[in-house]
């Protein structure tokens, strides 16, 4: 492949990678150089590129490949991340300040239920052991066919298999336990109180009803639910979207707060 | 034929009740104690009691042994354990809740562990025996062996409650996640 095409092919794909590797990350910085380093490290290995898989599978298992080393090295974050991110939220005044900052001068910084609901499982998937949350996004919201996800991951069928499906049921159960827009009784209001914050003319209820899955969460089973919680990612860039800016503040914010949590924490 | 040859010796006609025990304690030590396609079998003596159960599962002896090892998951798919904690692995210690007994912990430590072959804990009182074997085409056996015992056994073994039923829910429960994740696309 020449320097020319791959450039031109990688334009095509980076901007699903760096969506990719943000969501896994949870981190803007973390994002911005795992795939520059991808890149630099695509560059130098062109030459063994021999086309076995598509390009796009070859980036994506580099990428894997130096996000799963930094994020061995951090602890996985726990499943009632929303609640610890509010808690902190709202005894931090500037970072009230600064989102209605945003709201209110970005052109990226409206707010829709649809993109929170997106960060919220960014969130909460980082609670999965790592395969099982890099699997689910592969295979869920980047739709790669589960013999890609064998080569991004270089491991086995078997394996694949495995942590889809537990990841997936792992998440489907935290969803099913917490989020009040499928269950009368979850815990988790956040993104119609947000809304209700954000977008006070608005009819909240309304504008959740606009979403299938809150539409379809009284006559769908889990399984169909958490289709329609993955369509909603796959239809959300978080790069490229009028609420990313206001979305990617939030993110940083739950980052920031989540490491400092794990790191107090005492196992 | 056997009895037969017995019959003509006179030395049987002596130890007549002798051989005829020996005979019997001889069947009940070769029958097969996982005889069953996921029935459990348990088997008495004074100082100890073994339970266990096999059973086919059509799927690829990595995802049972992902099943069997990755701790956090156990209640999820079990419905005989209620949690462990700890890390499955060689040389560790996990603590471990189950339905038959919910107040208690028992405190286990991994004894064997072979890589989607054999797995092996205990404590003082009894081992259980995880194996996994390749059968042919796509199935796996999977065996489970609980020995318990000592020669304090008589006098704490009426307190322990049989394993039968939660040894078959638990083979049960394996097959069907185990055959799940094998033909999830």
């Amino acid at each position: 492949m020449t320097l020319e095409l791959f450039n031109q092919e990688f334009e095509g794909i980076v901007g699903q990678l760096k969506s990719y590797i943000l969501r896994i990350t949870a981190s803007i910085a973390d994002a911005e150089d795992i795939v520059h380093d991808t890149y630099l490290k695509a560059l130098d290995k062109l030459h063994t590129f021999r086309g076995d898989s598509s390009l796009k599978t070859w980036l994506f298992a580099i990428a894997s490949n130096i996000a799963k080393d930094n994020l061995r090295a951090q602890k996985r974050w726990t499943e009632n991340t929303t609640d610890i991110t509010k808690e902190a939220a709202l005894s931090n005044r500037q970072f009230f300040q600064e989102a209605m900052n945003i709201r209110m001068t970005s052109p990226y910084g409206q707010y829709e239920a649809k993109e929170h609901i997106a960060l919220c499982f960014t969130c909460i998937s980082k609670s999965l052991p790592l395969e099982q949350q890099l699997c689910v996004f592969l295979k869920e919201v980047y739709q790669f066919k589960v013999s890609e996800i064998m080569t991004i991951l270089d491991t086995t069928e078997a394996m694949v298999k495995y942590y889809l499906h537990t990841g997936r049921s792992k998440m489907i159960s935290i969803f099913e336990g917490r989020c009040a827009l499928i269950n009368k009784e979850g815990v988790c209001h956040q993104c119609s109180e947000l809304n209700g914050i954000f977008n006070p003319k608005q009819n909240t209820q309304e504008e959740l009803m606009k979403i299938d899955l809150v539409r379809e969460a009284k006559i769908s089973d889990k399984e169909h639910l958490f289709d329609l919680r993955m369509r909603i990612l796959r239809e959300v860039d978080p790069y490229k979207s009028k609420a990313t800016e206001l979305q990617l503040h939030h993110l940083e914010h739950n980052r920031r707060v989540m490491e400092k949590y794990l790191e107090e924490r005492v196992d | 034929m056997l009895s037969f040859c017995f019959a003509q010796s006179s030395k049987w006609k002596q130890n007549k009740m002798k051989y005829l025990f020996t005979i019997l304690t001889i069947i009940i030590m070769t029958a097969p104690t996982t005889a069953q396609n996921g029935k459990a079998t348990t088997v008495k003596t004074t100082f100890h009691r073994e339970t266990s159960v096999r059973i086919d599962i059509k799927a690829d002896a990595a995802i049972v042994w992902a099943l069997l090892t990755k701790a956090p998951d156990y209640p999820r798919w079990n419905s005989t354990i209620t949690s462990i904690a700890g890390n499955i692995a060689l040389g560790e210690k996990i603590k471990l809740k189950s339905v038959l007994d919910p107040k208690r912990t028992f405190n286990l430590k991994v004894k064997e562990f072979e890589t989607n072959k054999k797995l092996v804990w205990g404590d003082g009182q009894g081992t259980r025996v995880y194996t996994i074997t390749n059968s042919g085409g796509g199935t796996v056996t999977f065996s489970m062996i609980e020995k318990i015992g000592g020669l304090m056994f008589p006098l704490y073994a009426k307190m322990i409650p049989p394993f039968d039923q939660s040894f078959e829910r638990f083979a049960a429960d394996l097959k069907k996640e185990a055959e799940t994740i094998m033909n999830a696309k």
